[in-house]
């Protein structure tokens, strides 16, 4: 079989598989979602081996030739996004075994269904070949995703419905611009598409297409002032959720944007004010991110702050209109996923010893739990962008490439971000080192939640020191050799 | 006033999925109860669906399965409407029929938590528990 289909259909089989032993066979339902989990990542690293060698793989669903079927096209990049996402999956899945198993009791069936299909869902829209197709895949990652953050108690349920409604607007504003592209065009393939409108006349309708498209992936992906779904999604959800989703849905949104500029869109369709309001709201995002992580007591719900900052970092960087600001997007992507992932599955298990997570409850957490405190620290030092860390990398991109074209506001927000990280951080880092953990702490570090969490930390400095092979393999070939 | 008029008239399947998507969108922002909210909701989605059925659909054209299964002849395409707009909104209506659904569930378990679904209540509950 198809390679391409291959990293899906595991998670979709484990799903309804999940679903059917929940109902007899309850104890195999958590080893059912590792199987798919790691069935999925190995065909996805089969698959960036056989892309990075023979070039880029099509698969044509139920045999339909493009223009007219659907087709799941694999580039290098494309690729590597698939490997992060399942790879990231897999290892929060197993960093928490813990409270999928015990914490949802009898609803761990559908909770681990929902998460095999949120994670296919997110994959398909990396895969997807066609705009509809592409809506359609959003929709399944979302409302997977929206059930699942559901999940927790509290205020979970209300902060996920917010969520809801702002997710389903954006994804029907993105509908609707699709609607009025084929109206123009007559075509929802995304090759076909990009033919087609190069030759295109260029009228007020298909400004206003772009315009609508762009404006409802902005909302999904929570670039300000549409984040108000974020924190709380993020920070009121269970742990599980936060860390599974938190990685993946804002920056597979700014993939699709990326993939719809530099693959899809050409040049001249873009709204002309559109890289100027795009470049604002991405520099607002930094500082007002920055900010209001600042005035955050809740850490989880800081570093939700944090991911708005980050997403105002990508969408600054692919519109700034340059080769190195769009390979520091790019390379963000990644880097962003994978800090958030070290710090979110940091955080999990620090909740799971102390509780709610406000600073004084991480007092003496460095004596208690050091592999945890020690990976903690490496996320957030690439977050800052301490050298050797893969958020330094991309940051170093982005900067460069902001300079070049003389964005000196989204230099500044860059800095001023990176140094609001400091202060963020080392307060934490000062309470879990200097103070006394207290009488009653009884902290237990298992190797089963402190492996998954190493492997992240240290993917952090490999593919930090392996930035220039990851941009070289992966991303150069990907940007259209007229972006100087 | 005039030119604006026959541009209503026309075009009025557009302007009428605008004003319906404007109700859903007011519906979604200005009530305060979490149900209407969701019928808001529904009615911006279904504009939209309502949209594409209206540019898939051609005056004088019928469906299109093709007459003469032979395939003689021409096949003129201004008799045919174009069908895979209306195909797309069938998925597109699961979807949305979903997402109600997944609403609706959060709806309760918000209900069984505050107890109601007025979001200025929720909100002062929150405040002051």
């Amino acid at each position: 079989m198809h390679d391409v289909v291959l990293t899906i259909l595991p998670l979709l089989f484990g799903s309804f598989l999940a679903i059917l032993a929940g109902w007899t066979r309850s104890a195999l339902v958590y080893p059912l979602g590792v199987v798919a989990l790691a069935l999925s990542t190995g065909f996805c690293v089969k698959l960036l081996l056989g892309v990075l060698s023979t070039g880029t793989a099509t698969y044509l669903l139920g045999g339909w030739s493009p223009p007219w079927g659907i087709v799941f096209v694999i580039d290098t990049f494309s690729a590597g996004m698939m490997l992060l996402i399942s790879g990231s999956a897999l290892l929060t899945y197993l960093a928490f075994r813990a409270e999928i198993i015990e914490g949802f009791a009898e609803k761990t069936a559908a909770f681990v269904a929902l998460l095999l299909l949120t994670v296919a869902g997110h994959m398909g829209i990396v895969a997807t070949g066609d705009l509809f197709n592409l809506y359609v895949l959003i929709e399944v990652a979302a409302l997977s995703g929206y059930a699942l953050l559901g999940y927790g108690s509290g205020r979970a349920p209300l902060a996920s419905l917010n969520y809801l409604c702002v997710g389903s607007v954006g994804a029907s504003l993105y509908l609707l611009g699709v609607g009025y592209l084929y109206i123009l065009t007559g075509t929802l393939n995304m090759a076909d598409l990009a033919q087609i409108m190069l030759a295109a006349p260029v009228t007020a309708s298909l400004h206003g297409a772009v315009a609508v498209i762009l404006f409802g992936l902005w909302v999904k992906m929570a670039l300000f002032p549409f984040h108000g779904w974020l924190p709380g999604a993020y920070a009121m959800s269970s742990p599980v959720a936060a860390a599974l989703l938190a990685p993946l849905t804002t920056k597979v949104m700014v993939y699709v944007v990326i993939r719809l500029l530099i693959g899809v869109i050409p040049g001249a369709a873009i709204p002309e004010a559109l890289p100027d309001v795009a470049m604002l709201l991405g520099t607002a995002a930094i500082f007002a991110g920055s900010l209001m992580a600042y005035r955050q007591i809740d850490q989880r719900r800081m570093i939700a702050y944090i991911l708005v900052a980050e997403v105002g970092y990508m969408v600054g960087g692919m519109f700034i209109g340059n080769r190195t600001a769009m390979t520091g997007a790019m390379l963000h992507i990644f880097a962003d996923a994978l800090m958030t992932l070290t710090l979110f599955l940091a955080l999990g298990s620090i909740a799971r010893q102390r509780g709610e997570m406000v600073l004084a409850n991480m007092r003496g957490l460095f004596r208690t739990m050091p592999f945890t405190m020690a990976a903690f620290v490496l996320g957030a030092m690439s977050m800052i962008g301490v050298p050797p860390l893969f958020g330094f990398f991309s940051k170093w991109y982005l900067l460069s490439g902001a300079l070049e074209s003389g964005q000196y506001l989204f230099m500044v927000g860059l800095l001023v971000s990176s140094l609001v990280n400091v202060v963020l951080f080392f307060r934490i880092f000062e309470t879990a080192f200097f103070d006394e953990p207290g009488e009653s702490v009884r902290d237990i570090e298992h190797w089963s939640r402190v492996t998954p969490l190493a492997v992240a930390a240290v993917l952090l400095i490999v593919a930090g020191l392996s930035s220039g092979l990851i941009v070289d393999r992966l991303i150069a070939g990907i940007i259209p050799a007229s972006l100087i | 006033m005039e030119d604006f008029l026959t541009q209503l008239t026309s075009k009025y399947n557009f302007w009428a999925y605008i004003v319906l998507m404007m109700v859903g969108l007011y519906a979604m922002i200005a009530k305060g109860n979490l149900i209407k909210k969701l019928i808001g909701l529904s009615i911006f989605q279904t504009a939209i669906m309502l949209f594409y059925v209206a540019i898939g659909s051609k005056a004088g054209a019928t469906i299109p399965i093709l007459r003469d299964h032979t395939l003689k002849g021409v096949i003129d395409f201004v008799e045919y409407i174009n069908p895979l707009p209306h195909v797309l909104m069938l998925t597109a209506i699961v979807v949305s029929v979903a997402t109600l659904g997944v609403a609706l569930a959060l709806v309760l378990r918000v209900y069984d938590v505050h107890q109601t679904l007025e979001e200025d209540e929720i909100l002062e509950k929150i405040k002051n528990p």
